[in-house]
């Protein structure tokens, strides 16, 4: 599973949107590789379509630190781009009438998608009428439903980095050989009946240009404020440790020892200069707080460059340079 | 969480609220809050980790998500998610992996859903099969530029004491910053939106319901709108002399080739792109506000954006008079003390038959009265929220429920008391429920709730956290004497109407008219 997905994310550049100094993801393939191969979850804060009235579980765009963007975008792996500069050339300059028409054709496969697996749909729903008409068929159908269901599901997730729309809405139809195949209805349909309208999660074609030195913004351009806790960032990331945003428990940073969907988290983290007196009572009030929510307090500091020599080359195993202390109230 | 834990149904036998049961907020605690009360205190601090709560597959497999990405199912509540089960760290397992790749799957599978609209009058169109009530809106940032928006509050309080509600005032409309026009109007339109009246009639697009930034955006993100970014002039889009039943999409759509001719669907990201901005910037939203806006709005609050605050004088110090009750009027002669001379005992002697004078004698330093002053604050009400109610509607409401103020967790320091002063000074007086008001059983609520309060939102990189500011003037008028005569007099004579708990106002006027008997033995 892993494995399938690794190849086509390993040339991934993932695109980082700047929309007024925040950080956001849009695709989800992005997404989900972040997560996997570079230990970046951050925080996915839209409205659910599927299911808009809740809060347990939200959906695009995903927010990025700033610190997360940098490491990100220093890893390699990422570029940022201004978001609305790019949107607003490519939305009104005549010159980008051909990516224009790109996305134009691209919107419009997607709602030739949509409109087949809604008439899919409906021709199943028929068909399983049909089946309860019918009788005792019926039982039968029910059964192989959630066959299908399930396979369906598990589908994706094999061909899932590769895949596109198409390829998923089709192989449904490569399960469900007992429910009257839907194709039949199509020709006739699609034309007199209008296609559904559609808003895509990314500008997919239309700003799919990997990054031109005009349209992205250089990393640096990333503020340097994000300085202590970005080195204890790197110092957690390249350690296999995910960190989430850590206003739940009080700190600078939630820790946790593997992907957040699996682990509680560990620590609660503060990142420091290095010569930055810290308040004993910052010690005190993060440790108690730390204990009381079964989590160590964990605080560092990097040593600046000039006191370690290494320089550059260390730039991947920044961890070299930061120190680490972790806090639990004794409670004696 | 209910925001406010004032109306916790717990605690007011008397009115139940059904409303501030259900929403909630934080990635935590939706689900029922029944539920959460049975969780142990360790369990909900952990839970409060939020993701500790985002086990996607227990929401795939709600959602019944299959076949294909097109496909939603409407009416899953909150409550039939079972929260996820978490381990401490990894042992290495294949079961551990293989759950938490189910986990990444279902969050796969979950978030690659793609907003669809069906045309809602499409001859035979499968309208309704997706649900919502998809609209089309267009992105015109510039059309309002220039407009001038007359200031209605203050007019209004003066209309509303003269002729009572018969000269409605609307409500404050941002109608600078609305950068989206819908077209047609659906069921969303009832609380988002609002037409700008007294057009020409030749204007364009007259009529028609105009979205302020993050509403457009919220309606995005939910997929009931259909954001384009057009390519013709509004004129030509809207025509003005009514004749937009040209555009009518089952007509427009007929033909492909001119589909496009008008302008482009945008994406998610684009619509993030040209909607959200830095703060104060003009048809534009910061993403700390949307955040916390789209949030209350998944809990199913009603939110408005708060009027600018009102142009200095006059107003604010004319109402509290004019309203002031006999409550009052009695708290300002408690008051006001007694004068002290510059030596000798504090309390002067004499004969005391009952607790309050003493105490009103003691009372030496001068109580802290919330004033509202007129200068601008560093932190500004952003946000007018509601409880979801019926009656509710985007021009007729009542005052809302809760004010809140925006923050941005790493950015902001703890406001200083200068600030917060401020923030509250510009909220008006609001004493809450107003059936606490000199019952007894209310004082805590009363205290708590202060003589007005704010909440703040803090937002940290998409994280929420609200939380209240009251001012706590309460404190000075529930003055807890009065109780200990009230106990002397129970002790003695039978007990009055009202009992023990008539703080301060039956004490003052029973000490008064020294109708406590003896002195009291304490409680």
């Amino acid at each position: 599973m892993a494995a399938a997905s690794a190849p086509p994310a390993a040339e991934r550049l993932v695109r980082i949107s700047r929309i007024a100094g925040r950080y956001l993801v849009f695709d989800i393939d992005d997404v989900v590789y972040i997560r996997r191969c570079h230990g970046v979850c951050a925080v996915l804060t839209g409205t659910m379509p599927q299911n808009p009235t809740q809060n347990l579980f939200l959906g695009l765009p995903v927010e990025l630190q700033a610190e997360e963007a940098k490491l990100l975008v220093d890893m390699g792996v990422a570029y940022v781009a201004d978001e609305l500069a790019d949107h607003l050339a490519r939305l009104s300059d005549p010159a980008f009438e051909p990516a224009r028409r790109t996305y134009r054709e691209h919107l419009r496969q997607l709602r030739k998608t949509a409109q087949q697996a809604f008439e899919e749909e409906k021709a199943r729903v028929a068909a399983l009428h049909a089946d309860k008409r019918g009788g005792k068929k019926n039982k039968e159908s029910k059964k192989k439903q959630p066959a299908g269901v399930e396979a369906a599901s598990a589908e994706p997730e094999s061909s899932a980095a590769a895949s596109g729309p198409a390829a998923q809405a089709e192989t449904p139809s490569l399960f469900d050989d007992d429910v009257p195949p839907p194709p039949p209805p199509q020709p006739q349909k699609q034309k007199p009946s209008i296609l559904p309208g559609v808003t895509p999660s990314t500008s997919f074609p239309l700003t799919a240009t990997p990054p031109s030195p005009a349209s992205s913004a250089p990393a640096d351009s990333i503020p340097a404020s994000v300085a202590p806790s970005y080195a204890l960032l790197t110092y957690l990331n390249s350690r296999g440790y995910y960190t989430t945003p850590g206003l739940r428990f009080g700190g600078r940073l939630s820790v946790y020892p593997g992907d957040p969907f699996r682990y509680h988290a560990h620590y609660l983290a503060n990142g420091y200069g290095w010569d930055e007196p810290v308040p004993m009572l910052d010690v005190v009030t993060s440790g108690r707080l730390g204990t009381a929510v079964k989590k160590g307090f964990l605080f560092g500091a990097e040593r600046p460059k000039a006191a370690a020599e290494e320089g550059e080359e260390g730039g991947k195993d920044k961890g070299e340079n930061v120190r680490v202390f972790c806090v639990e109230w004794a409670g004696m | 969480m209910p925001l406010d834990d004032d109306d916790n149904p717990s605690l007011a036998p008397s009115e139940i609220n059904l409303m501030t049961a259900a929403p909630s907020h934080g990635g935590s605690a939706a689900a029922a809050s029944a539920a959460d009360e049975q969780m142990t205190a360790e369990e909900l601090l952990e839970d409060e980790g939020g993701s500790a709560a985002q086990d996607f597959r227990a929401f795939a497999t709600a959602l019944q998500h299959r076949k294909n990405q097109f496909r939603k199912e409407p009416g899953v509540s909150a409550q039939t998610i079972r929260r996820g089960e978490k381990d401490f760290e990894s042992h290495g397992t294949r079961a551990q992996a293989d759950a938490l790749e189910q986990s990444r799957a279902a969050m796969r599978d979950v978030l690659s859903y793609v907003r669809v609209h069906t045309v809602p009058s499409g001859p035979g169109a499968s309208s309704g099969k997706v649900g919502g009530n998809p609209v089309r809106g267009w992105y015109f940032p510039g059309w309002w530029e220039g407009f001038e928006e007359v200031e209605e509050e203050e007019e209004a309080v003066v209309v509303k004491g003269e002729d009572g509600e018969k000269k409605e005032k609307k409500p404050y409309g941002w109608i600078r910053e609305r950068v989206v026009v819908l077209e047609g109007s659906s069921t969303a339109s009832q609380a988002l939106g609002r037409a700008v009246t007294g057009q020409a009639k030749d204007r364009p697009a007259r009529g028609k319901d105009w979205l302020l930034p993050e509403e457009a955006l919220y309606l995005v993100e939910r997929g009931s709108l259909d954001l384009w970014w057009p390519f013709k002039p509004l004129e030509e889009i809207f025509p003005p002399d009514g004749t937009v039943d040209a555009q009518d999409p089952g007509e427009e759509e007929e033909t492909e080739v001119d589909e496009y001719e008008f302008g482009i669907p945008l994406s998610l990201q684009a619509a993030y792109a040209l909607l959200i901005g830095d703060d104060g910037e003009r048809g534009k939203i910061s993403l700390q506000k949307f955040q916390v806006y789209s949030n209350l709005k998944r809990c199913g609050y009603n939110v408005l954006r708060a009027p600018p605050l009102p142009k200095p004088p006059a107003q604010s110090p004319s109402s509290p008079a004019s309203r002031q009750t006999l409550w009052q009027w009695l708290t300002s002669r408690l008051a006001s003390p007694p004068q002290h001379p510059p030596y000798g005992p504090l309390v002067r002697p004499g004969l005391y038959r009952s607790y309050v004078p003493i105490y009103r004698q003691m009372a030496l330093i001068s109580r802290h009265s919330p004033s509202s002053s007129t200068s601008t604050p560093s932190f500004q009400i952003h946000f007018h929220v509601w409880k979801s109610a019926q009656k509710w509607t985007k021009l007729r409401h009542p005052p809302p429920d809760f004010r809140l103020a925006v923050l941005d967790a790493q950015q902001t320091f703890v406001p200083s008391l200068r600030e917060i002063g401020a923030l509250l000074d510009s909220s008006p007086a609001d004493r809450g429920n107003p059936q606490w008001a000199g019952h007894p059983g209310r004082m805590y609520a009363r205290l708590k709730h202060g003589s007005r309060n704010v909440l703040l939102a803090v937002v940290d990189h998409g994280v929420i956290n609200y939380m209240r500011f009251a001012e706590g003037s309460g404190f000075v008028e529930e003055p807890l004497y009065g109780r200990f005569d009230a106990a002397v007099a129970k002790g003695g004579v039978a007990p009055k109407k009202g009992g023990g708990r008539n703080n301060g106002r039956g004490g003052v006027v029973r000490g008064g008219k020294g109708k406590g008997r003896g002195r009291g033995r304490g409680r």
